[in-house]
């Protein structure tokens, strides 16, 4: 039936086939049928109820209103924040001074703490009554903050963490972009009497583009799933003030035990990050053709 | 006024390399000076210095009078056109163009005027709209060469421009810069390792080596008074035929002896030769100052053809006398000639060359 070449190839790709089988695309499909159905464990008869769970899902306040938008805005705010400070780690370095590797290597630091180590770290650093912070604070005269049970300072404090774990995989893929950038147009614009700021706006930053959009594109995506470090930091309280979609989804399929609502909370991120994956993708190509 | 003066002018990289050794090199108001030499001789990194892209470790560098060596590339009113092109390649041609300008802050009216100007100049109008990347090598090096013109520099700098280009581009790119240094007369440094380029383009040629300035003239002063052995071959082409031979001076006349040739030293260089009689000296002759068959009595000599190259206007001849090769141009391209064959060469009167073979120097009178 297949030559020896085709059989050849076949096996080659065999064992990356099976494992993408089972561990991918058994769990979805597993998944998509617990979301069609009534499978709360105490519910062993696992009734077909439609696409009820959906319509429960997209009809949940606390979804529509507290969990998408949170989505959303930690997605946009968070590789916003990592992006600007990478790159201006990335042009920092990218110019040669006394000490650079060290510096280079100081910041590099955070991409080799897990990220619930750092978010522990986080939750002692804000603390509000044995915190660095609150302590530093009062030894200047203020008033020590209830960091992490107020909405907008939890939600701050799991963005600034999130930004500070991933600036330095910002930092590294920009610098490696800006090293690879030819020499002669930033020569040339020397010599035409470019001022720093306009080779930043005009040449570094255009150039740099392609690399800039690929990494968006994978940390915006990335950062969608984010669940560690909200888990560990505020659990997404106070509340549910700071829940993002995928504690959304755990709660329900693995704190309610209700796995098919779980499962559909699940499914409609699926297609959500789809959609979104399909449109900055587009955004790549329009970018990398011009 | 933007004379350019290049006074000791030496660079090192690291405490290993000396890239540029005590140049000295005064360049007039609206001339076109030529660099030329090999790769790693150190003409790119004058170049640079001028530019204000390298720093100098010392010496001094003026442009218009005023010493330059530490002004920043934008305060020194010169444009570079790059070897491979360095224009901005997320931006349109016109945006290319426009760039330096509105560095300046130079009206949008005063800009447009500029770059018709330019593009009137370049055959430029068609592709004004088009990125870099949709236009040819040779377009590409002419929006380089707009990109210049339309900032009105005191100082022009080409660093290799055209070796990007394939040959018959090249050809046309040579001429379209001499055609525009006469309508724009600028103070011009064109760095180039084709001698060819530097003959044709420059008023005067600087020939480099090793980081020293060999010999700087004009390309008839370089080809015909070499001011070394280095010269002698690297300019010219195909390259001159260097000989061993040993200088007999008798009574009334002086030759010079080798494998397989004896030549008669005409009397305008005898009595300087005279002065090495029975040593060795290196003989110099153009391949297109080698003849075919018997010419002036006492310079010809027999040669066996090794190579024959038909280019149609003329054959090269590549032979062999004793142990030497020699290159004779010239040869009318309907000669009948094959692999093997011995012929007889003569030296054109008054073409020999003569260098010490310790000092390169040329032995002349």
């Amino acid at each position: 039936m297949f030559g020896e070449q085709q059989r050849f190839v076949l096996l080659l790709i065999a064992p990356a086939a099976l494992l993408l089988l089972l561990f991918q695309v058994v769990p979805i499909v597993i998944g998509a049928n617990a979301s069609f159905r009534d499978w709360a464990l105490y519910n062993p008869r696992k009734t077909w109820i439609g696409f009820d769970h959906y319509v429960a899902v997209i009809s949940d306040p606390a979804f529509l209103y507290v969990v998408l938008p949170n989505t959303f805005l930690f997605m946009v705010l968070s590789v916003a924040g990592a992006l600007v400070v990478g790159l201006a780690l990335a042009l920092l370095l990218n110019r040669p001074f006394r000490g650079q590797k060290l510096v280079q290597t100081i910041l590099l630091v955070p991409l080799m703490v897990a990220p619930v180590i750092a978010a522990i770290m986080i939750r002692w650093i804000f603390n509000d009554q044995f915190g660095i912070v609150n302590v530093v604070l009062e030894a200047i005269g203020l008033d020590g903050q209830p960091w992490l049970v107020q909405r907008w300072s939890a939600f701050g404090i799991i963005l600034l963490t999130d930004i500070w774990l991933w600036t330095p995989w910002f930092t590294l893929l920009l610098l490696a972009g800006l090293q690879s950038l030819p020499k002669e147009p930033f020569e040339a614009a020397a010599i035409d009497g470019t001022t720093t700021w306009r080779v930043f706006r005009f040449l570094t930053l255009p150039m740099l583009r392609p690399v800039i959009v690929v990494c968006v594109v994978i940390r915006a995506i990335d950062a969608f799933r984010t669940f560690d470090i909200v888990w560990t930091l505020t659990g997404g309280g106070p509340g549910r003030s700071t829940e993002l979609f995928s504690l959304y989804a755990y709660v329900h399929a693995f704190l309610n035990l209700d796995l098919g609502r779980g499962s559909a909370a699940a499914i409609i991120g699926g297609l959500i990050i789809l959609v979104i994956g399909v449109v900055l993708y587009r955004l790549v190509d329009r970018i990398a053709k011009v | 006024m933007a004379a350019i003066s290049l006074s000791k002018l030496n660079k090192h990289y690291g405490s290993l390399f000396h890239a540029v050794k005590d140049v000295d090199l005064e360049i007039a108001d609206k001339e076109f000076v030529a660099l030329v030499g090999p790769s790693g001789c150190g003409k790119s990194t004058t170049l640079r210095m001028i530019a204000g892209l390298e720093d100098i470790t010392s010496g001094d560098i003026r442009i218009g009078g005023n010493v330059v060596n530490h002004l920043p590339p934008r305060d020194r009113d010169v444009a570079m056109v790059f070897q491979n092109y360095a224009l901005y390649q997320h931006m349109s041609v016109y945006d290319n163009l426009a760039f330096g300008l509105r560095n300046k802050k130079t009206a949008e009216a005063e800009i447009k005027v500029a770059i018709d100007r330019a593009a009137g100049m370049l055959g430029l109008h068609e592709l004004l709209q088009r990125k870099p990347k949709q236009l040819s090598g040779g377009q590409q090096q002419r929006v380089a060469l707009g990109r210049c013109i339309v900032r009105n520099p005191q100082v022009f700098l080409f660093d290799e421009p055209l070796s990007n280009l394939d040959a018959k581009l090249r050809a046309q790119m040579r001429i379209e810069i001499k055609r525009l240094h006469a309508e724009i007369p600028t103070t011009s440094v064109f760095v180039t390792h084709d001698q060819v380029e530097a003959m044709t383009l420059g008023d005067r040629v600087v020939i480099m080596r090793d980081g020293r300035v060999q010999q700087t003239g004009t390309p008839l002063q370089v080809y015909g008074k070499p001011a070394n052995k280095f010269v002698a071959g690297f300019i010219g082409a195909p390259a001159m035929n260097f000989i061993d031979v040993t200088v007999r001076s008798e009574t009334g006349a002086t030759s010079v002896e080798g494998e397989g040739l004896r030549l008669t030293v005409g009397a305008s260089q005898a009595p300087a030769l005279a002065a090495h009689n029975g040593r060795r000296v290196i003989l110099g002759v153009r391949p297109e100052h080698l003849v075919l068959g018997d010419g002036a009595p006492g310079l010809g000599f027999d040669a066996r053809v090794e190579v024959v190259e038909q280019l149609g206007s003329e054959i090269l001849l590549e032979t062999r006398v004793g142990g030497a090769s020699v290159t004779a141009a010239r040869v009318p391209a309907e000669t009948v000639i094959a692999r093997d064959d011995q012929v007889r060469l003569s030296a054109q009167a008054g073409r020999l060359h003569f260098f010490d073979p310790e000092t390169e120097l040329p032995i002349s009178g």
